[in-house]
């Protein structure tokens, strides 16, 4: 019948598009990692740490930010270059989460996206007084 | 007993009151319904309806005194601590009330309190089962809030509450909000006609009474994502307007369940078909407004997104709620499937019914798509370590679904019911084709050479063109009436361009400009022109000069701001529109031209050729600063400062006024002997330290800016403008088409009566 192939074809196409989202979903998957991982650089990835106080500047010549992220818990620190317009929030983030890939060149890892995160001070987490 | 009294204590109790009668009066409600069902009687339905009008009053009195204590200022309740603060001007307490997780709920339940009384009006025959599932949906809010009170107190009167995230602090962000939480509302309201529907086995007539909810539902999520995105890009200043953040996505995702659901409810009214699926899609649309909340307000995506809220304890509740609902939808869905009617499928291959079908499956499809890929972190922390999808995957995908998109659209309006010949198309396509072929020969003459780019331009074109022909044929036939569909074709055609035109061939470049030094950035030339010190409620700003050889130069004031009580420098971008392109002018960094001093009491620094002590704060600069503090009149304060300047020194007062009614902050520059000027742009009287800022001292001042042109980016804003018009003429026609029924019906049982 021809419905049938219809129905076969449209099956077909669904299944395709399926695995071309597969594909892509784990291609574009950016796993949080430690500083050493990221530092392989072989793929896009996600660290956190907080900024490291004054390590902050705009470089002129290369269209850049720089700063200095320390992981809070191994005291590791890892260069960060940023090529875009510097999030609100930056210098008062308690955490700074940086998408992208390890440049083994320059030795700095070089962030497509900055998620700022300053929760404790707006969210008030640690204002419970009362019993 | 104490454990009581220790906790009424520690409750603001008109607001809780309030709260808790809500609470008590939905219940009511529900009980009253259920009555109702029961017995058939009258008596009981008047007394559900009646408690429901008290529920509602209400929570609307619950709200009213949440904004009266943000009004006040109170900041003995936690919550007006948490998120408001002196310095906040009025309109932005507003802000305050949806800016916590408490406070935006309390904004449903508002809007779906109110949603409620119409809904029961426009219910019919079954009012009772559906305004019990309705009451129900609220209910859950309703204990959500009973358990984590926004009215609780912190037992003691702080003196200013903590602030408002300087984010938020912006007109947009009065607005947006509440318009998305009505969407969220109205999500219920299908949802709760399908299940009354399910549960009451009547499966006839509630979708015509759900089918003007479902578009309405439909246009105030449209509008509330629309100025989402319109905030993104005027004030956020990273150059977009849409980024696949977790947010943005939990509003999407109803949104686009929702368009499946006005289609298949459209086929329902005008084939009798997708009987089954409507109910399925009015439970998709609710649950995935529950799910994205669940996924935002509950802490699991906090480390992935940019506005997600952390965990308050509301996750629990959150899960049991969205756990709650899909268990009892899935419950109603499976028990009735085989009884639900259907109608065969018998129409051809060429014909609108078939079209609608592969349209609905398409968007269907990238909906579930895009909560996959909203929900990576949670899918894969299953696995390792928990990932999220970059916007490249977003990206990706929905080209393909938006190519298909387009192609099914162009087809549309060309389509009847009953089938059509491919001869018979193909004739009636020549001029839009002709259209279509001539913009994307132009397109690829001015830039686009990608294959797949020029496919979509010809078919979002040729989507564009078919559909505005059929717009003005219905016009010319019947009026604006039955137009609005292909109307909100037209605005997707229009969006696609934009989107295609300004996300893919923007152009940015990244300039340093030293004052006064023209740059020279593609035909354009920038000149940094001055910088604009704070000036009441308006922020710093810095003028910058664009001009082009043989036109008009004209001026952009992107800004650079500090909020004053956090320190953070924010930033707004400037944008210049013109009809085929916008210039986008975003800043990056500025440098004052100095180092910015900061000095505690003693100490002393050097500005450009200057040596500058800072000996202490003048209290009595003008009046007594501290007894004006203490009747929180304005106040001001002097610094007192020793300048050395060429073997000179001068004691020099620059002023810091600030006015705690108002938040507003005055720092008069005052003038150096030998040029330049003095500003203190900070105080901080915890360790007693003063910042200077000094203008046209040493170094010139450099502003870096990012400017970005955008092609066509005004179709992506007139695009939506025109879905949101061509949905609302639907609304209108499927009100007017209830009411005509109605009062058939009603003349029906007149004349049986007499």
């Amino acid at each position: 019948m021809k419905k049938n192939r219809l129905y076969l074809f449209g099956g077909l196409l669904l299944l395709a598009f399926a695995g071309f989202s597969f594909t892509t979903f784990t291609d574009s998957m950016t796993p949080y990692v430690s500083y050493q991982r990221a530092r392989q650089g072989d793929r896009i990835v996600q660290v956190a740490g907080a900024l490291e106080k004054g390590s902050y500047s705009y470089a002129e010549a290369k269209e850049s930010l720089y700063f200095t992220l320390k992981d809070p818990k191994t005291k590791e620190n890892l260069r960060v270059r940023y090529k875009g317009v510097k999030p609100g929030n930056f210098e008062d983030a308690i955490s700074i989460v940086a998408i992208g890939r390890y440049d083994d060149k320059t030795k700095e890892f070089e962030a497509q996206k900055l998620l700022v995160k300053c929760p404790s001070k707006y969210q008030g987490a640690e204002v419970k007084t009362y019993s | 007993m104490s454990h009581v009294s220790s906790y009424l204590s520690h409750l603001f109790l008109p607001g809780a009151l309030a709260l808790w009668c809500a609470a008590i009066f939905a219940l009511a409600t529900m009980w009253g319904y259920a009555e109702a069902l029961a017995t058939g009687q009258d008596g009981a339905k008047v007394f559900a309806r009646r408690s429901y009008g008290f529920f509602a009053f209400s929570i609307v009195l619950t709200a009213a005194m949440m904004s009266l204590l943000l009004m006040m200022r109170d900041f003995r309740v936690e919550y007006v601590y948490q998120y408001s603060g002196m310095d906040l001007p009025t309109y932005y307490q507003f802000s305050a009330f949806w800016a916590g997780q408490k406070g935006s709920f309390l904004i449903w339940l508002f809007w779906g309190a109110l949603l409620g009384l119409l809904v029961r009006r426009t219910a019919g025959p079954n009012e009772p089962a559906i305004m019990g599932v309705y009451t129900l949906t609220l209910m859950g809010l309703v204990f959500i809030l009973v358990r984590e009170n926004p009215f609780v107190m912190l037992g003691k009167t702080p003196v200013d509450g903590v602030g408002l995230n300087p984010l938020l602090q912006d007109n947009w962000m009065v607005i947006h909000p509440p318009i998305m939480f009505i969407g969220y509302a109205a999500s219920a309201i299908p949802f709760s006609f399908a299940m009354a529907s399910l549960w009451r086995r009547k499966y006839d007539g509630w979708a015509e009474r759900a089918f003007p909810w479902a578009l309405g539902g439909f246009l105030v999520l449209g509008t509330a994502i629309t100025m989402g995105g319109y905030w993104a890009y005027k004030t956020l200043g990273w150059g977009g307007y849409w980024g696949w953040d977790p947010v943005e996505n939990a509003s999407f995702i109803p949104f686009l369940f929702g368009t499946t659901m006005i289609h298949g409810l459209h086929m329902e009214r005008a084939r009798g078909r997708y009987r089954r699926a409507n109910y399925v899609f009015a439970f998709l649309t609710y649950i995935s407004v529950l799910y994205g909340t669940f996924l935002t307000r509950s802490g699991v995506l906090a480390d992935f997104s940019v506005h997600s809220f952390v965990d308050l304890g509301i996750s629990g509740w959150l899960t049991l709620l969205l756990g709650g609902f899909t268990l009892l939808g899935l419950f109603l869905l499976i028990l009735r499937w085989k009884e639900i009617p259907t109608e065969p499928n018998e129409d051809p291959f060429l014909s609108r019914g078939t079209f609608m079908v592969l349209a609905t499956i398409t968007i269907l499809v990238a909906a579930v798509v895009i909560t996959a890929g909203t929900s990576a972190p949670l899918l894969t922390k299953v696995m390792s370590n928990p990932s999220q999808v970059g916007p490249s995957f977003y990206n990706r995908v929905s080209l393909p679904i938006a190519i298909l998109i387009a192609l099914l659209l162009s087809l549309v309006p060309y389509l009847s019911w009953r089938g059509n010949k491919f001869s018979e198309i193909a004739r009636k396509m020549i001029y839009p084709g002709l259209f279509a072929v001539a913009v994307t020969i132009a397109a690829a003459v001015w830039k686009v050479h990608d294959v797949f780019h020029l496919v979509f331009i010809l078919l979002a074109t040729l989507a564009l063109a078919t559909n505005l022909q059929k717009t003005v044929g219905k016009y010319r036939v019947s009026g604006l009436r039955g137009a609005g569909g292909y109307l909100a074709h037209v605005g997707v055609g229009v969006i696609l361009l934009g989107i295609i035109a300004s996300s893919g061939y923007d152009e940015s470049t990244k300039v340093t400009l030293t004052q006064g030094v023209p740059r020279k950035v593609g035909d354009l030339s920038f000149t940094f022109q001055r910088f604009i010190p704070r000036h009441g409620f308006e922020k710093e700003r810095m003028e910058v000069l664009v001009s082009r050889p043989g036109q008009k130069p004209f001026l952009v004031y992107p800004k650079l701001f500090m909020n004053l009580r956090t320190k953070q420098t924010m930033a707004n971008p400037d944008v210049r529109t013109t009809l085929f392109q916008d210039l986008y002018v975003s800043p990056i960094d500025f440098d004052p031209g100095q180092p910015r001093l900061q000095l505690a009491k003693g100490a002393s620094g050097r500005i450009g050729d200057m040596d500058v002590k800072f000996t202490g704060f003048d209290l009595q600069a003008q009046g007594n600063a501290m007894v004006a503090m203490a009747a929180g009149k304005p106040v001001t304060i002097g610094a007192k400062l020793a300048v050395t300047r060429g073997g000179k020194t001068v004691d020099l007062e620059p002023l810091y006024q600030l006015d705690p009614a108002s938040g507003q902050v005055k720092t008069p520059p005052l003038l150096l002997p030998g040029g330049g000027a003095l500003v203190v742009s900070g105080i901080n009287a915890s360790n007693g330290a003063v910042q200077l800022d000094a203008t046209g001292v040493a170094s010139p001042m450099k502003l870096s800016v990012d400017v970005t042109r955008k092609p066509l980016i005004q179709l992506v804003w007139f695009g939506l403008y025109i879905i949101i018009l061509g949905g609302g003429l639907s609304m209108v026609q499927r009100l007017r088409e209830v009411r005509v029924r109605e009062r058939v019906a009603e003349a029906k049982a007149g004349r049986k009566a007499a």
